[in-house]
């Protein structure tokens, strides 16, 4: 569908786009961020700073970047997306080259304000272009071989970055993210079944393997493997976190400790109590029921996009808006399955709640590309 | 898939009948084909978006499950888990091997300060001073008042050190935990463990990492978290080791000497069970390199391993061997030991100009230790074969033992293999090596005759090596050297019991600037026990020893090594566990008293 084919006169201009935007989404965020600014508040005993207050600063400045996005035409930003996907990847050479140099792994590049981490930036320009790649492609060829090994070097080549960065969680985000994309799209469902056999082969065939003649990896690695998969054998090195969080939510109960009165996070048993883990300050101050209602909250927020990209007749806006939806899904799903030990810990922040700069101006961002697609989606027939 | 024409004729034909734009179909059609295209795409669309909706719910049910059951779990500290796995030290453990400790760790603190939130800086300077007398109190008191955030006062400091400095009531003055490297033997096998280092520091931990010998050479296997904290178990015997470092030191006083080497190894496996270097040092508190004069002088020069030296006679044996191997000799042949045998522009003497010849039986020209019959024996094998041999017997690299110091010290080979080198090195001249080296070719050819390979790590397993000389050529060499201590030049040597056979050997010392000195000597007794079944070989090596009971100074192996070796012998021997086996007395003695 061509630019030409939007029908013009349908679609709200100037600052009455603001009317036309998908306000309970942007009530849903807040909300959470909301969340995030109390606990981030309670993690550091009471005090806004050191880390609510920069993050309120963050939420306002992505909040801005969110309406700027949004008001600028969807077809605006997937013209856009093979540049944006080429700079990110370009920025991700930057810090490998950077970081090798500086004797060390740097993943950001500090822009004063905010440091910002390409890889984080690569998982929405990653969206974009793979959104605008099913938008160009004539929806025949979608399942021909030629087309959808492109898309899979897109996705690879910054998983692969990433991966040597080394960041695990993000590259994960990234290859899930993409194949979402795909399946989504509309790319024959032989494919994935192929690839989840495939690499379910692999894994069985490395694991069947242990101990016998043709053994595939050294006995190191299946021991290292061994304590990543299950921390809980390790409960004073790698597990330490997993252990504590555990204790975490499990001493919040049902109603929980009441807000500020957390004893594990802010006793400085979690290092990383403010990042990774804060969710377990969550379930410790607000029990079971503070808990489920962010997932709830966040399944809301996954309903209102994907209800949107189904009203969504332009190819381009409801994928990209899927595609965000997908990623915020796999960034809260893998961060909380990972502080209640329900996958290993590859570091993936919890969205919106977790301090940190990079991911949430990008997710912002992010949902500044679906909101754009709300209120620039083709209205009555093309 | 069958497809509707976009002009289908027949509607076309009534179209134009009725004058109608038979276009407009063609468009209409099109139409209708893109529409049911895009519903089907999205249909699919749909489908694939309901199954994802189906994963979200499953993952939002696993969650949100999970969340409902930790709620209800009981919290509780995981004290099973964490009693049945252990903690891993940092850094492995060294034991002998028997499991004794000759390395492991002790927990300690460091002592730090943060100047910025000191109270009385003056007194912290001055009670520190107090309890650490080697610090300097001015500049103590220009760190803590100037601009520094942090500095080191201690790395490692005793507990009671720490209770006086928490005392002091400072809070400026703080502690972390610090795992430090203890060798709770002390000086014993200080060469052989090395030593260890802080590598990366922070307040809450630091690296210790090897500097030298085991330490070093196995830093990586005993920092891997893979293998656990399962202690690295050495060959060395710490009774034994500590017997030897005893006599040799004893020795060494006694003789005068400024240094001594021994090495004690099993002749079968190449295990070493003991090996000494004197001077040594504590490996707790190593000392630093020397910054000038020679480094073989330092304690830290490890003399057994990296001390490399004309070994004189005790080479002898190897011409002997090889050319009973070739077929050349037996021990009954007699061989020319005309003295002196002039050779080109050089002339072969013997010790103070003896002349043992004309000619000499093999056996003989061991026991008397005769230059110039050893010379005859290597011109009869030849340049070729016997630098054969003595690559075979490992003198031509560096000793393959795990120090980190071992594969710097080569042996010194003359550059060209001229036939006057043949002569001298048969009989240990012109070409130095280790004491290690010695040993390993003593083992090689003693033990029946395949090669050993030195190592400090305990065997497993047996290692049968190559075979270097028959079993025959090995016994005959060792009944040889059984009568070099029975009735030849090392006569001290004999232990009641355990039949000690060896070879000594005294070599004048190099100058620096060529030439020899005529009153410095390093002295060496190789030796196998017991000689009818080999089962160790005995290195003792004594850097200008001199032995002054007599009226002349006297430095010949046979004063000086080896009346220590077979001190070492005599105290090591049982701790071993070889039973003296005395042989029984002449039976013309005895007299029946009763018929």
């Amino acid at each position: 569908m061509s630019y030409l084919e939007y029908n013009v006169k349908h679609v709200p201009t100037g600052f009455s786009k603001i009317f036309y935007m998908n306000w309970a989404l942007i009530l849903l965020l807040s909300t959470v961020a909301g969340i995030g600014f109390l606990m981030l508040y309670s993690v550091a005993g009471g005090s806004l700073t050191p880390w609510a207050e920069p993050q309120m600063k963050r939420f306002a400045l992505g909040l801005g970047l969110m309406f700027g996005v949004a008001m600028v035409p969807v077809y605006f930003w997937r013209n856009l997306a093979g540049l944006a996907y080429a700079v990110s990847i370009l920025l991700l050479l930057v810090v490998e080259i950077y970081g090798v140099s500086g004797m060390g792994a740097q993943r950001w590049i500090d822009l004063r304000f905010v440091r910002l981490q390409p890889s984080e930036l690569t998982k929405i320009t990653l969206v974009m272009l793979l959104a605008a790649y099913y938008d160009w492609l004539d929806i025949k060829k979608t399942s021909r071989p030629l087309w959808v090994a492109i898309p899979v070097l897109l996705i690879l080549l910054p998983t692969l970055l990433v991966l040597r960065q080394p960041d695990l969680g993000t590259a994960i985000l990234l290859l899930a993210g993409g194949g979402l994309l795909m399946f989504l799209a509309g790319v024959h469902w032989a494919y994935f079944v192929a690839v989840l056999s495939a690499g379910a082969g692999l894994v069985t065939a490395v694991f069947k393997s242990r101990g016998t003649s043709w053994q595939m990896l050294k006995d190191y690695q299946y021991r290292r493997i061994d304590t990543f998969l299950d921390p809980a054998s390790d409960p004073l090195g790698s597990g330490y976190h997993i252990t504590q969080s555990k204790i975490a939510l499990g001493s919040g109960g049902w109603t929980g400790r009441g807000f500020m009165q957390g004893t594990q996070s802010r006793l400085n048993f979690l290092p990383e109590k403010h990042t990774d883990f804060i969710f377990t300050t969550l379930a410790e101050e607000f029990g079971f029921l503070g808990a489920f209602s962010l997932l709830v909250l966040y399944a809301l927020i996954i309903l209102f996009c994907v209800v949107s990209a189904l009203k969504n007749k332009d190819r381009f806006g409801s994928l990209v808006t899927l595609g965000v939806a997908a990623t915020f899904f796999l960034f809260f799903a893998v961060n909380m399955s990972m502080v209640m030990g329900l996958a290993p810990v590859v570091g993936v922040p919890l969205p919106l709640v977790s301090y940190g700069g990079s991911a949430m101006l990008v997710l912002l961002v992010g949902f500044g590309l679906a909101q754009s697609a709300h209120v620039h989606r083709p209205r009555g027939r093309a | 898939m069958t497809r509707t024409p976009l002009r289908p004729l027949a509607r076309i034909l009534s179209a134009r009948q009725k004058g109608e734009n038979p276009d407009a179909i063609e468009r209409e059609n099109i139409r209708l084909r893109h529409e049911g295209m895009r519903d089907r795409a999205r249909q699919r669309a749909e489908g694939r978006l309901l199954v994802l909706a189906l994963f979200f719910f499953c993952a939002f049910c696993v969650v949100g499950g999970r969340m409902g059951l930790m709620a209800a779990s009981d919290p509780s500290e995981p004290r099973a888990a964490a009693s049945t796995s252990r903690i891993v030290a940092q850094r492995a453990d060294i034991v002998d091997r028997r499991g004794r400790i000759l390395a492991t760790n002790l927990q300690t603190s460091s002592l730090y300060a943060q100047p910025p939130i000191m109270i009385d800086p003056q007194n912290a300077a001055a009670k520190l001073v107090a309890i650490f007398p080697d610090l300097d109190e001015q500049r103590l008191l220009k760190d803590f008042t100037g601009k520094r955030k942090f500095l080191w006062i201690k790395k490692k400091i005793s507990p009671e050190q720490q209770q006086a400095v928490h005392d002091i009531g400072e809070p400026g003055l703080l502690f972390g935990p610090r795992e430090m490297r203890l060798y709770p033997n002390g000086k014993l096998a200080a060469h052989i463990l090395g030593g260890y280092g802080f590598g990366r520091e922070g307040v809450y931990a630091a690296e210790v990492i090897g500097t030298a010998g085991i330490e070093k050479a196995f830093d990586t296997y005993l920092r891997d978290p893979a293998e656990e904290g399962r202690p690295l178990e050495l060959s060395i015997d710490l009774t034994v080791q500590a017997a030897v470092e005893r006599v040799l030191y004893g020795g060494m006083r006694l003789m005068n000497a400024k240094g001594a080497a021994a090495v004690l190894m099993d002749a079968n496996t190449g295990e070493i069970v003991a090996m000494a270097s004197l001077p040594d040092f504590d490996p707790n508190d190593r000392p630093v390199p020397l910054t000038t004069g020679d480094q073989a002088d330092s304690p830290l020069f490890n003399r057994a391993v990296q001390g490399v030296y004309e070994l004189g006679s005790t080479f002898k044996i190897f011409a002997a061997a090889q050319a009973m191997e070739l077929g050349l000799v037996n021990p009954q042949s007699m061989v020319d030991a005309n003295a002196p045998m002039t050779w080109g522009k050089y002339k072969i003497h013997e010790f103070r100009g003896h002349n043992y010849g004309p000619l000499l039986s093999v056996t003989d020209v061991i026991v008397k230790s005769s230059n110039v019959g050893t010379a005859t024996m290597a011109m009869m094998i030849g340049q070729k074969r016997q630098r054969e041999f003595f690559t075979k017997l490992g003198f031509f690299d560096a000793t393959p033992v795990e120090l980190f110091e071992a594969p710097g010290a080569r042996p010194l080979i003359p550059k060209r293999w001229s036939e006057i080198v043949t002569i001298t090195t048969s009989y240990g001249h012109g070409m130095s090596a280790s004491p290690l080296h010695l040993a390993t070719a003593y083992a090689s050819i003693l033990n029946g005759g395949t090669r050993v390979t030195p190592t400090l790590l305990k065997r497993r397993a047996p290692v049968i090596g190559e075979r270097v000389v028959s079993a025959d050529v090995s016994a005959a060499a060792r009944l040889m050297l059984r009568q070099v201590v029975t009735r030849g030049t090392a006569s001290f040597g004999e232990v009641p019991g355990y039949a000690v056979a060896g070879k000594t050997g005294t070599a004048d010392k190099p100058r620096p600037r060529g030439g020899y000195y005529n009153d410095r000597v390093i002295t060496t007794f190789a030796s196998v026990f017991p000689a009818h079944d080999p089962k160790y070989v005995l290195v003792v090596s004594l850097d200008e020893p001199t032995e002054t009971s007599g009226p002349r100074p006297r430095r010949t192996a046979g004063w000086t090594a080896v009346p220590v070796a077979a001190e070492v012998i005599r105290r090591t021997a049982p701790l071993l566990g070889l039973r003296p086996e005395i042989e029984p007395g002449a039976v013309n003695r005895l007299t029946l008293t009763s018929n």
